[in-house]
Protein backbone atom coordinates (compact mmCIF):
# COMPACT_ATOMS: atom_id res chain seq x y z
CA UNK A 1 0.00 0.00 0.00
CA UNK A 2 2.95 2.23 0.51
CA UNK A 3 3.37 2.75 -3.22
CA UNK A 4 -0.27 3.75 -3.61
CA UNK A 5 0.21 6.41 -0.99
CA UNK A 6 3.38 7.42 -2.76
CA UNK A 7 1.44 7.84 -6.01
CA UNK A 8 -1.20 9.91 -4.29
CA UNK A 9 1.40 12.08 -2.66
CA UNK A 10 3.28 12.35 -5.90
CA UNK A 11 0.19 13.61 -7.66
CA UNK A 12 -0.62 15.87 -4.76
CA UNK A 13 2.78 17.46 -4.86
CA UNK A 14 2.77 17.85 -8.63
CA UNK A 15 -0.69 19.39 -8.66
CA UNK A 16 -0.05 21.62 -5.68
CA UNK A 17 3.47 22.71 -6.28
CA UNK A 18 2.75 25.71 -8.44
CA UNK A 19 -0.49 26.72 -6.78
CA UNK A 20 -0.48 28.80 -3.67
CA UNK A 21 -3.60 27.13 -2.34
CA UNK A 22 -4.55 23.52 -2.76
CA UNK A 23 -7.11 21.58 -0.80
CA UNK A 24 -6.58 18.03 0.30
CA UNK A 25 -2.86 17.94 -0.22
CA UNK A 26 -2.01 16.69 3.22
CA UNK A 27 -4.44 13.88 3.82
CA UNK A 28 -2.12 10.93 3.85
CA UNK A 29 -0.84 9.10 6.85
CA UNK A 30 2.84 8.63 7.43
CA UNK A 31 4.72 5.44 7.03
CA UNK A 32 7.78 3.99 5.47
CA UNK A 33 7.62 4.05 1.73
CA UNK A 34 10.22 2.53 -0.48
CA UNK A 35 7.77 1.68 -3.22
CA UNK A 36 6.29 -1.54 -4.54
CA UNK A 37 7.82 -4.00 -6.96
CA UNK A 38 6.07 -2.50 -10.00
CA UNK A 39 7.04 1.12 -10.53
CA UNK A 40 3.83 2.98 -11.34
CA UNK A 41 3.64 5.66 -14.04
CA UNK A 42 4.44 8.49 -13.59
CA UNK A 43 7.39 7.49 -11.43
CA UNK A 44 6.67 8.60 -7.91
CA UNK A 45 9.37 9.74 -5.56
CA UNK A 46 9.97 7.71 -2.46
CA UNK A 47 7.87 9.09 0.39
CA UNK A 48 10.95 10.36 2.22
CA UNK A 49 12.22 12.38 -0.74
CA UNK A 50 11.12 15.76 -2.06
CA UNK A 51 12.57 17.93 -4.78
CA UNK A 52 14.29 21.17 -3.87
CA UNK A 53 15.41 24.05 -6.05
CA UNK A 54 17.82 26.96 -6.00
CA UNK A 55 16.21 29.84 -7.86
CA UNK A 56 15.35 33.52 -7.50
CA UNK A 57 12.76 32.91 -4.80
CA UNK A 58 9.26 34.39 -4.60
CA UNK A 59 8.44 37.20 -7.06
CA UNK A 60 10.65 40.29 -6.62
CA UNK A 61 12.95 38.65 -4.08
CA UNK A 62 15.88 37.88 -6.43
CA UNK A 63 17.73 35.64 -4.04
CA UNK A 64 21.04 33.94 -4.81
CA UNK A 65 22.29 30.60 -3.48
CA UNK A 66 19.04 30.02 -1.60
CA UNK A 67 17.48 26.55 -1.44
CA UNK A 68 13.70 26.18 -1.52
CA UNK A 69 11.12 23.44 -1.00
CA UNK A 70 7.31 23.23 -1.09
CA UNK A 71 5.54 22.34 2.14
CA UNK A 72 1.90 21.39 2.65
CA UNK A 73 0.23 22.56 5.85
CA UNK A 74 -3.24 21.62 7.05
CA UNK A 75 -5.37 22.69 9.98
CA UNK A 76 -4.69 19.83 12.41
CA UNK A 77 -6.86 16.82 11.63
CA UNK A 78 -8.31 18.31 8.46
CA UNK A 79 -7.86 16.81 5.00
CA UNK A 80 -9.52 19.75 3.25
CA UNK A 81 -8.22 22.88 5.02
CA UNK A 82 -4.79 22.51 3.49
CA UNK A 83 -2.38 24.62 1.51
CA UNK A 84 0.83 23.87 -0.33
CA UNK A 85 3.28 26.74 -0.04
CA UNK A 86 6.21 27.01 -2.43
CA UNK A 87 9.53 28.76 -1.83
CA UNK A 88 10.06 27.75 1.78
CA UNK A 89 13.80 28.18 2.43
CA UNK A 90 15.64 25.01 3.49
CA UNK A 91 17.93 25.99 6.36
CA UNK A 92 20.34 23.74 8.24
CA UNK A 93 21.27 26.71 10.46
CA UNK A 94 17.92 26.96 12.25
CA UNK A 95 15.25 24.73 13.75
CA UNK A 96 11.54 24.73 13.05
CA UNK A 97 9.03 25.62 10.35
CA UNK A 98 8.10 29.30 10.09
CA UNK A 99 5.54 30.55 7.60
CA UNK A 100 4.98 34.09 6.41
CA UNK A 101 1.37 34.99 7.15
CA UNK A 102 0.91 36.91 3.86
CA UNK A 103 1.63 33.64 1.99
CA UNK A 104 -0.73 31.62 4.20
CA UNK A 105 -4.43 31.41 3.36
CA UNK A 106 -5.32 29.05 6.22
CA UNK A 107 -6.17 30.11 9.76
CA UNK A 108 -4.07 27.88 11.96
CA UNK A 109 -5.03 27.55 15.64
CA UNK A 110 -2.66 29.43 17.96
CA UNK A 111 -1.21 27.48 20.87
CA UNK A 112 -2.51 28.49 24.28
CA UNK A 113 -0.51 28.32 27.49
CA UNK A 114 -1.81 26.82 30.73
CA UNK A 115 -3.34 30.13 31.85
CA UNK A 116 -5.16 30.58 28.54
CA UNK A 117 -2.75 33.12 27.05
CA UNK A 118 -1.59 32.79 23.46
CA UNK A 119 1.97 31.75 22.66
CA UNK A 120 4.04 33.94 20.35
CA UNK A 121 7.68 33.97 19.37
CA UNK A 122 10.38 36.48 18.59
CA UNK A 123 12.76 34.70 16.24
CA UNK A 124 16.11 36.43 16.29
CA UNK A 125 18.30 36.55 13.23
CA UNK A 126 21.66 38.28 12.98
CA UNK A 127 20.24 41.07 10.85
CA UNK A 128 16.77 41.35 12.34
CA UNK A 129 13.84 39.55 13.90
CA UNK A 130 10.54 37.91 12.99
CA UNK A 131 7.48 38.11 15.22
CA UNK A 132 4.30 36.06 15.30
CA UNK A 133 2.22 33.45 17.08
CA UNK A 134 3.06 29.78 17.46
CA UNK A 135 0.27 27.76 15.83
CA UNK A 136 -0.41 24.09 15.25
CA UNK A 137 -0.43 22.48 11.82
CA UNK A 138 -0.24 19.10 10.16
CA UNK A 139 2.94 19.45 8.10
CA UNK A 140 3.56 17.30 5.03
CA UNK A 141 6.81 17.47 3.09
CA UNK A 142 7.07 15.04 0.21
CA UNK A 143 5.35 11.96 1.59
CA UNK A 144 6.24 12.48 5.25
CA UNK A 145 3.83 13.99 7.72
CA UNK A 146 4.18 15.57 11.16
CA UNK A 147 0.83 15.84 12.90
CA UNK A 148 -0.21 18.84 14.97
CA UNK A 149 3.26 20.31 15.15
CA UNK A 150 4.01 23.84 16.44
CA UNK A 151 5.00 26.27 13.67
CA UNK A 152 5.54 30.00 13.82
CA UNK A 153 3.27 32.25 11.76
CA UNK A 154 5.36 35.33 11.02
CA UNK A 155 3.64 38.67 10.53
CA UNK A 156 0.21 37.40 11.61
CA UNK A 157 -2.38 40.19 11.53
CA UNK A 158 -3.81 38.89 14.82
CA UNK A 159 -0.52 39.71 16.59
CA UNK A 160 0.60 43.15 15.45
CA UNK A 161 1.73 44.42 18.84
CA UNK A 162 5.45 43.59 18.79
CA UNK A 163 6.87 43.70 22.33
CA UNK A 164 9.71 46.17 22.78
CA UNK A 165 11.88 43.33 24.06
CA UNK A 166 11.58 41.76 20.61
CA UNK A 167 12.00 44.84 18.44
CA UNK A 168 14.79 45.88 20.83
CA UNK A 169 16.94 43.02 19.56
CA UNK A 170 17.39 45.30 16.61
CA UNK A 171 17.78 45.19 12.90
CA UNK A 172 15.05 44.77 10.37
CA UNK A 173 11.56 43.50 11.09
CA UNK A 174 11.39 40.52 8.72
CA UNK A 175 7.64 40.02 8.72
CA UNK A 176 6.79 40.24 5.01
CA UNK A 177 7.72 37.92 2.15
CA UNK A 178 9.91 40.53 0.48
CA UNK A 179 11.76 41.39 3.69
CA UNK A 180 12.09 37.75 4.69
CA UNK A 181 13.10 36.68 1.20
CA UNK A 182 10.95 33.53 1.23
CA UNK A 183 7.42 32.35 1.95
CA UNK A 184 8.76 30.63 5.03
CA UNK A 185 11.75 28.78 6.37
CA UNK A 186 12.21 25.11 7.17
CA UNK A 187 14.85 24.76 9.88
CA UNK A 188 16.29 21.25 9.68
CA UNK A 189 19.53 21.77 11.58
CA UNK A 190 20.90 19.17 14.01
CA UNK A 191 18.68 20.02 17.00
CA UNK A 192 15.05 19.30 17.73
CA UNK A 193 14.17 22.67 19.25
CA UNK A 194 14.90 26.30 18.44
CA UNK A 195 15.89 27.14 22.03
CA UNK A 196 18.13 25.38 24.49
CA UNK A 197 16.50 26.28 27.81
CA UNK A 198 13.12 27.85 27.04
CA UNK A 199 11.29 25.22 29.10
CA UNK A 200 12.87 26.51 32.33
CA UNK A 201 14.10 30.04 31.57
CA UNK A 202 11.32 32.63 31.25
CA UNK A 203 13.81 35.35 30.26
CA UNK A 204 14.86 33.41 27.16
CA UNK A 205 14.28 36.22 24.68
CA UNK A 206 12.26 34.04 22.29
CA UNK A 207 8.87 33.00 23.68
CA UNK A 208 6.11 35.34 24.81
CA UNK A 209 2.79 34.88 26.59
CA UNK A 210 0.20 37.19 25.05
CA UNK A 211 -3.18 38.68 25.90
CA UNK A 212 -3.52 42.26 24.70
CA UNK A 213 0.19 42.64 25.37
CA UNK A 214 2.97 40.09 25.60
CA UNK A 215 5.52 39.17 28.25
CA UNK A 216 8.40 36.72 28.10
CA UNK A 217 7.63 33.22 29.25
CA UNK A 218 8.99 29.74 29.71
CA UNK A 219 7.29 27.12 27.51
CA UNK A 220 6.96 23.35 27.84
CA UNK A 221 9.17 21.68 25.25
CA UNK A 222 6.20 20.08 23.51
CA UNK A 223 4.84 23.56 22.73
CA UNK A 224 8.11 24.95 21.32
CA UNK A 225 8.71 25.14 17.57
CA UNK A 226 10.56 21.97 16.56
CA UNK A 227 12.46 20.83 13.50
CA UNK A 228 9.39 19.12 11.96
CA UNK A 229 11.49 16.22 10.68
CA UNK A 230 11.84 15.09 14.31
CA UNK A 231 8.04 14.76 14.45
CA UNK A 232 7.69 12.52 11.40
CA UNK A 233 6.44 9.03 12.28
CA UNK A 234 9.48 7.52 10.53
CA UNK A 235 12.65 8.81 8.86
CA UNK A 236 12.92 11.30 11.71
CA UNK A 237 16.59 11.13 12.78
CA UNK A 238 17.88 13.71 10.30
CA UNK A 239 17.88 14.95 6.74
CA UNK A 240 20.03 14.72 3.65
CA UNK A 241 20.45 17.46 1.06
CA UNK A 242 21.61 16.10 -2.29
CA UNK A 243 22.48 18.70 -4.93
CA UNK A 244 24.32 18.40 -8.24
CA UNK A 245 27.44 20.43 -8.94
CA UNK A 246 27.01 23.83 -10.56
CA UNK A 247 29.19 25.49 -13.18
CA UNK A 248 31.76 27.75 -11.57
CA UNK A 249 30.60 30.82 -13.43
CA UNK A 250 27.05 30.32 -12.24
CA UNK A 251 23.80 28.90 -13.57
CA UNK A 252 20.22 30.11 -13.50
CA UNK A 253 18.86 27.37 -11.27
CA UNK A 254 19.65 24.02 -9.71
CA UNK A 255 17.39 21.13 -8.74
CA UNK A 256 18.11 18.43 -6.22
CA UNK A 257 16.60 16.37 -3.44
CA UNK A 258 15.84 16.65 0.23
CA UNK A 259 15.73 13.19 1.77
CA UNK A 260 14.40 12.48 5.25
CA UNK A 261 15.95 9.99 7.62
CA UNK A 262 19.47 8.62 7.72
CA UNK A 263 20.00 4.85 7.35
CA UNK A 264 16.26 4.25 7.62
CA UNK A 265 15.56 3.47 3.93
CA UNK A 266 17.49 2.24 0.92
CA UNK A 267 17.81 5.81 -0.38
CA UNK A 268 19.39 7.39 2.71
CA UNK A 269 22.31 5.15 3.57
CA UNK A 270 25.40 6.71 5.16
CA UNK A 271 27.84 4.44 3.35
CA UNK A 272 31.37 5.74 3.79
CA UNK A 273 30.49 9.34 4.61
CA UNK A 274 32.81 11.35 6.85
CA UNK A 275 30.96 12.11 10.10
CA UNK A 276 31.85 15.37 11.89
CA UNK A 277 30.03 15.83 15.18
CA UNK A 278 29.09 19.41 16.03
CA UNK A 279 28.92 21.43 19.24
CA UNK A 280 25.90 20.26 21.29
CA UNK A 281 24.92 23.85 22.13
CA UNK A 282 25.66 25.80 18.95
CA UNK A 283 25.98 23.26 16.13
CA UNK A 284 29.41 24.62 15.25
CA UNK A 285 32.57 22.73 14.25
CA UNK A 286 36.22 23.62 13.58
CA UNK A 287 37.54 24.83 10.25
CA UNK A 288 41.24 25.42 9.71
CA UNK A 289 41.93 28.07 7.10
CA UNK A 290 45.06 30.13 6.42
CA UNK A 291 46.80 28.39 9.31
CA UNK A 292 44.14 29.41 11.82
CA UNK A 293 41.72 27.08 13.54
CA UNK A 294 38.32 28.77 13.63
CA UNK A 295 36.21 27.13 16.32
CA UNK A 296 32.88 28.86 15.65
CA UNK A 297 32.64 27.61 12.09
CA UNK A 298 29.56 26.12 10.48
CA UNK A 299 28.25 24.52 7.33
CA UNK A 300 24.95 26.17 6.57
CA UNK A 301 22.43 25.80 3.75
CA UNK A 302 20.92 29.10 4.97
CA UNK A 303 24.02 31.16 4.12
CA UNK A 304 24.08 32.43 0.55
CA UNK A 305 27.85 32.68 0.23
CA UNK A 306 31.15 31.49 1.61
CA UNK A 307 31.94 33.91 4.41
CA UNK A 308 35.36 34.22 6.06
CA UNK A 309 38.00 36.77 6.90
CA UNK A 310 41.04 37.16 4.65
CA UNK A 311 42.40 40.66 4.37
CA UNK A 312 44.64 39.66 1.46
CA UNK A 313 41.69 39.28 -0.93
CA UNK A 314 40.40 42.43 -2.66
CA UNK A 315 36.93 43.60 -1.74
CA UNK A 316 34.45 44.76 -4.37
CA UNK A 317 34.53 48.47 -4.98
CA UNK A 318 30.85 48.78 -5.82
CA UNK A 319 29.47 50.16 -2.57
CA UNK A 320 26.33 48.05 -2.57
CA UNK A 321 28.38 44.84 -2.41
CA UNK A 322 31.60 46.01 -0.80
CA UNK A 323 31.57 43.29 1.85
CA UNK A 324 31.97 40.65 -0.89
CA UNK A 325 35.30 39.58 -2.37
CA UNK A 326 36.34 40.66 -5.86
CA UNK A 327 39.71 39.09 -6.72
CA UNK A 328 41.08 39.88 -10.17
CA UNK A 329 41.19 36.18 -11.00
CA UNK A 330 39.38 33.33 -9.26
CA UNK A 331 41.31 32.10 -6.22
CA UNK A 332 41.24 28.45 -5.25
CA UNK A 333 41.90 28.07 -1.54
CA UNK A 334 42.22 25.12 0.80
CA UNK A 335 40.69 24.34 4.16
CA UNK A 336 40.15 21.44 6.50
CA UNK A 337 37.30 20.65 8.88
CA UNK A 338 37.31 18.91 12.22
CA UNK A 339 34.36 17.58 14.16
CA UNK A 340 34.18 17.58 17.93
CA UNK A 341 34.72 13.82 17.61
CA UNK A 342 38.21 14.59 16.27
CA UNK A 343 37.38 13.35 12.78
CA UNK A 344 39.01 15.44 10.08
CA UNK A 345 37.96 16.30 6.55
CA UNK A 346 41.22 17.39 4.97
CA UNK A 347 42.24 18.90 1.67
CA UNK A 348 38.94 20.53 0.83
CA UNK A 349 39.10 23.39 -1.65
CA UNK A 350 36.80 26.21 -2.61
CA UNK A 351 37.06 29.01 -5.12
CA UNK A 352 36.51 32.71 -4.59
CA UNK A 353 35.26 34.45 -7.70
CA UNK A 354 34.69 38.09 -8.47
CA UNK A 355 31.34 38.95 -6.88
CA UNK A 356 30.93 42.10 -8.93
CA UNK A 357 31.25 40.12 -12.14
CA UNK A 358 28.83 37.51 -10.85
CA UNK A 359 26.21 39.83 -9.43
CA UNK A 360 26.12 42.82 -11.69
CA UNK A 361 27.17 41.92 -15.22
CA UNK A 362 24.56 40.99 -17.79
CA UNK A 363 23.64 38.35 -18.72
CA UNK A 364 25.01 36.44 -15.74
CA UNK A 365 23.03 38.53 -13.28
CA UNK A 366 20.12 36.21 -13.99
CA UNK A 367 22.12 33.43 -12.39
CA UNK A 368 20.85 32.47 -8.96
CA UNK A 369 23.39 29.69 -8.39
CA UNK A 370 26.82 31.19 -7.75
CA UNK A 371 29.22 28.62 -6.27
CA UNK A 372 32.11 31.09 -6.04
CA UNK A 373 30.30 33.92 -4.25
CA UNK A 374 32.28 34.77 -1.13
CA UNK A 375 32.35 37.63 1.34
CA UNK A 376 33.85 38.93 4.52
CA UNK A 377 32.73 37.64 7.88
CA UNK A 378 32.41 40.13 10.72
CA UNK A 379 34.66 39.36 13.70
CA UNK A 380 33.21 37.63 16.74
CA UNK A 381 34.28 36.15 20.05
CA UNK A 382 36.01 33.24 18.30
CA UNK A 383 37.19 32.77 14.77
CA UNK A 384 34.58 31.59 12.31
CA UNK A 385 34.19 30.33 8.78
CA UNK A 386 30.64 30.19 7.39
CA UNK A 387 30.52 27.73 4.51
CA UNK A 388 27.13 28.38 2.94
CA UNK A 389 24.98 26.61 0.38
CA UNK A 390 27.93 26.39 -2.03
CA UNK A 391 29.29 23.59 0.16
CA UNK A 392 26.22 21.52 -0.75
CA UNK A 393 26.70 21.90 -4.52
CA UNK A 394 27.94 18.58 -5.87
CA UNK A 395 27.64 16.92 -2.48
CA UNK A 396 25.29 14.76 -0.51
CA UNK A 397 25.23 16.24 2.99
CA UNK A 398 23.54 14.56 5.96
CA UNK A 399 22.51 16.40 9.13
CA UNK A 400 21.74 14.09 12.08
CA UNK A 401 19.63 15.32 14.98
CA UNK A 402 21.03 15.51 18.50
CA UNK A 403 20.67 12.23 20.38
CA UNK A 404 19.48 10.29 17.34
CA UNK A 405 21.42 7.28 16.09
CA UNK A 406 22.29 6.35 12.55
CA UNK A 407 24.52 3.56 11.25
CA UNK A 408 27.34 6.11 11.11
CA UNK A 409 27.05 7.67 14.56
CA UNK A 410 24.92 9.74 16.90
CA UNK A 411 23.75 13.31 16.26
CA UNK A 412 24.33 16.16 16.37
CA UNK A 413 26.55 15.68 13.36
CA UNK A 414 27.06 16.67 9.76
CA UNK A 415 28.34 14.09 7.27
CA UNK A 416 29.32 14.18 3.62
CA UNK B 1 36.28 43.19 40.94
CA UNK B 2 33.37 44.55 42.97
CA UNK B 3 34.25 48.20 42.41
CA UNK B 4 31.69 48.61 39.70
CA UNK B 5 28.78 47.63 41.87
CA UNK B 6 29.59 50.42 44.27
CA UNK B 7 27.41 53.33 45.29
CA UNK B 8 28.64 55.59 42.57
CA UNK B 9 26.09 53.89 40.38
CA UNK B 10 23.24 54.68 42.68
CA UNK B 11 22.62 58.21 41.49
CA UNK B 12 22.50 57.43 37.79
CA UNK B 13 20.34 54.39 38.43
CA UNK B 14 17.79 56.47 40.29
CA UNK B 15 18.07 59.20 37.69
CA UNK B 16 17.41 56.74 34.92
CA UNK B 17 14.55 55.16 36.81
CA UNK B 18 12.92 58.57 36.91
CA UNK B 19 13.65 59.13 33.24
CA UNK B 20 12.29 55.71 32.33
CA UNK B 21 9.08 56.53 34.12
CA UNK B 22 8.67 59.51 31.84
CA UNK B 23 8.35 57.33 28.80
CA UNK B 24 9.89 54.52 26.83
CA UNK B 25 11.60 56.78 24.35
CA UNK B 26 13.98 58.23 26.87
CA UNK B 27 16.77 55.73 27.05
CA UNK B 28 19.48 55.49 29.68
CA UNK B 29 22.26 53.86 27.83
CA UNK B 30 25.08 53.25 27.00
CA UNK B 31 27.05 53.28 23.75
CA UNK B 32 28.61 56.73 23.72
CA UNK B 33 27.42 57.38 27.28
CA UNK B 34 29.17 57.45 30.62
CA UNK B 35 30.48 54.29 32.27
CA UNK B 36 27.78 54.55 34.91
CA UNK B 37 25.23 53.48 32.32
CA UNK B 38 26.77 50.02 32.34
CA UNK B 39 24.96 49.49 35.62
CA UNK B 40 21.79 50.89 34.09
CA UNK B 41 21.99 48.27 31.39
CA UNK B 42 22.55 45.59 33.98
CA UNK B 43 19.45 46.66 35.90
CA UNK B 44 17.27 47.13 32.83
CA UNK B 45 18.15 43.71 31.48
CA UNK B 46 18.01 41.95 34.86
CA UNK B 47 21.60 40.93 34.31
CA UNK B 48 24.69 40.75 36.49
CA UNK B 49 28.25 41.98 36.06
CA UNK B 50 30.47 38.92 35.84
CA UNK B 51 33.77 40.75 35.82
CA UNK B 52 35.32 44.14 35.27
CA UNK B 53 38.82 44.28 33.93
CA UNK B 54 41.32 47.02 33.20
CA UNK B 55 43.17 46.42 29.97
CA UNK B 56 45.75 48.49 28.17
CA UNK B 57 43.87 51.55 26.98
CA UNK B 58 40.35 50.69 28.18
CA UNK B 59 38.23 48.91 30.76
CA UNK B 60 35.78 46.08 29.94
CA UNK B 61 32.73 45.05 31.94
CA UNK B 62 31.45 41.56 31.26
CA UNK B 63 27.72 41.25 31.81
CA UNK B 64 25.85 37.94 32.10
CA UNK B 65 22.37 38.28 30.58
CA UNK B 66 19.49 36.03 31.68
CA UNK B 67 19.19 34.64 28.14
CA UNK B 68 22.62 33.05 28.56
CA UNK B 69 24.28 35.63 26.35
CA UNK B 70 27.39 37.47 27.52
CA UNK B 71 27.54 41.22 26.85
CA UNK B 72 30.78 43.17 27.08
CA UNK B 73 30.87 46.94 27.38
CA UNK B 74 34.13 48.72 26.63
CA UNK B 75 34.95 51.98 28.40
CA UNK B 76 37.51 54.50 27.18
CA UNK B 77 39.88 56.32 29.57
CA UNK B 78 37.65 59.38 29.17
CA UNK B 79 34.85 57.43 30.85
CA UNK B 80 32.47 56.77 27.97
CA UNK B 81 31.36 53.44 26.51
CA UNK B 82 32.88 53.21 23.04
CA UNK B 83 31.96 49.65 22.10
CA UNK B 84 29.64 46.81 23.10
CA UNK B 85 29.95 43.18 22.02
CA UNK B 86 27.80 40.12 22.57
CA UNK B 87 27.88 36.35 22.08
CA UNK B 88 25.34 33.72 22.99
CA UNK B 89 21.98 32.19 22.14
CA UNK B 90 20.12 35.52 21.91
CA UNK B 91 20.93 39.10 21.05
CA UNK B 92 20.96 41.58 23.95
CA UNK B 93 18.40 44.37 24.20
CA UNK B 94 20.16 46.59 21.69
CA UNK B 95 17.66 49.39 22.22
CA UNK B 96 19.08 49.58 25.73
CA UNK B 97 22.73 48.98 24.94
CA UNK B 98 22.95 51.14 21.81
CA UNK B 99 20.86 53.91 23.34
CA UNK B 100 20.57 56.87 21.02
CA UNK B 101 22.30 54.93 18.25
CA UNK B 102 19.66 52.20 18.18
CA UNK B 103 17.40 53.87 15.64
CA UNK B 104 20.28 54.30 13.21
CA UNK B 105 20.91 50.55 13.43
CA UNK B 106 17.28 49.53 13.22
CA UNK B 107 16.57 51.71 10.18
CA UNK B 108 19.78 51.03 8.28
CA UNK B 109 19.06 49.92 4.71
CA UNK B 110 19.54 46.25 4.05
CA UNK B 111 22.68 45.33 2.19
CA UNK B 112 22.42 43.86 -1.30
CA UNK B 113 22.42 40.07 -1.35
CA UNK B 114 22.17 39.96 2.42
CA UNK B 115 21.28 36.73 4.16
CA UNK B 116 20.23 36.26 7.75
CA UNK B 117 23.71 35.28 8.97
CA UNK B 118 25.72 38.49 8.73
CA UNK B 119 25.30 42.19 9.00
CA UNK B 120 27.82 44.98 8.54
CA UNK B 121 26.37 48.44 8.91
CA UNK B 122 27.93 51.86 8.98
CA UNK B 123 25.63 54.75 9.84
CA UNK B 124 27.66 57.86 10.51
CA UNK B 125 29.99 57.09 13.41
CA UNK B 126 28.17 53.88 14.32
CA UNK B 127 29.45 50.55 13.05
CA UNK B 128 27.55 47.32 13.72
CA UNK B 129 29.07 43.98 12.74
CA UNK B 130 27.31 40.74 13.61
CA UNK B 131 27.19 37.15 12.52
CA UNK B 132 25.99 33.70 13.50
CA UNK B 133 22.90 31.55 13.36
CA UNK B 134 20.09 30.35 15.61
CA UNK B 135 21.46 29.47 19.09
CA UNK B 136 24.82 31.18 18.38
CA UNK B 137 24.63 34.90 17.67
CA UNK B 138 27.53 37.28 18.13
CA UNK B 139 28.33 40.82 17.18
CA UNK B 140 29.60 44.21 18.20
CA UNK B 141 28.73 47.86 17.83
CA UNK B 142 31.18 50.68 18.22
CA UNK B 143 31.73 54.34 17.56
CA UNK B 144 34.54 54.60 15.05
CA UNK B 145 35.76 57.98 16.26
CA UNK B 146 35.76 56.92 19.91
CA UNK B 147 38.16 53.97 19.78
CA UNK B 148 41.02 54.88 22.13
CA UNK B 149 44.35 55.07 20.41
CA UNK B 150 46.36 51.86 20.54
CA UNK B 151 43.34 49.60 20.97
CA UNK B 152 43.29 46.76 18.45
CA UNK B 153 39.93 46.06 16.84
CA UNK B 154 40.63 42.37 17.35
CA UNK B 155 40.26 42.85 21.11
CA UNK B 156 36.70 44.15 20.85
CA UNK B 157 34.62 41.01 21.09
Amino acid sequence: MAWMRAIKMGFGVVLCISALSCGGGGGSSSGSGTGGTTPPPPPASPANMVSVIVDAGPPSVNSVNTLFVSVTVCVPGSTTSCQTIDHIQVDTGSYGLRLLAPALTLTLPVETLAGGNSLAECTQFVDGFSWGPVALADVTIGGEKASSVPVQVIGDSRFTNIPSGCSGTGGMEEDTVSKFGANGILGIGPFELDCGDCDTNAANGFYYSCTTSCTQTAVPMAMQVPNPVTHFAVDNNGSIIDLPAAAATGVAMLSGSLIFGIDTQTNNQSGTQTVLTVDPMSGDLLITFNGQTLSNSFIDSGSNGIYFADSSISLCTNQSINTFYCPGNPLTLGLSMQGLNGVMANNLTFTVGNAQTMLSTAPTDTDDVLPELAGTLPPGNEGSFDYGLAFFYGRRVAVAVQGDKTSAGTGPYIAF
Amino acid sequence: MPTFRSNKFLFPVLFCAVLSALGPNIACATLGEAETTVQTDVDQMRASIRSSQDRLGYRVHEVQLPTGTVLREFVAPGGNVFAVAWAGPAKPDLRQTLGKYFDAFASAPRQNFADRRHVQIQQGDLIVEARGHMRALSGRAYLASAIPSGVSMGELH
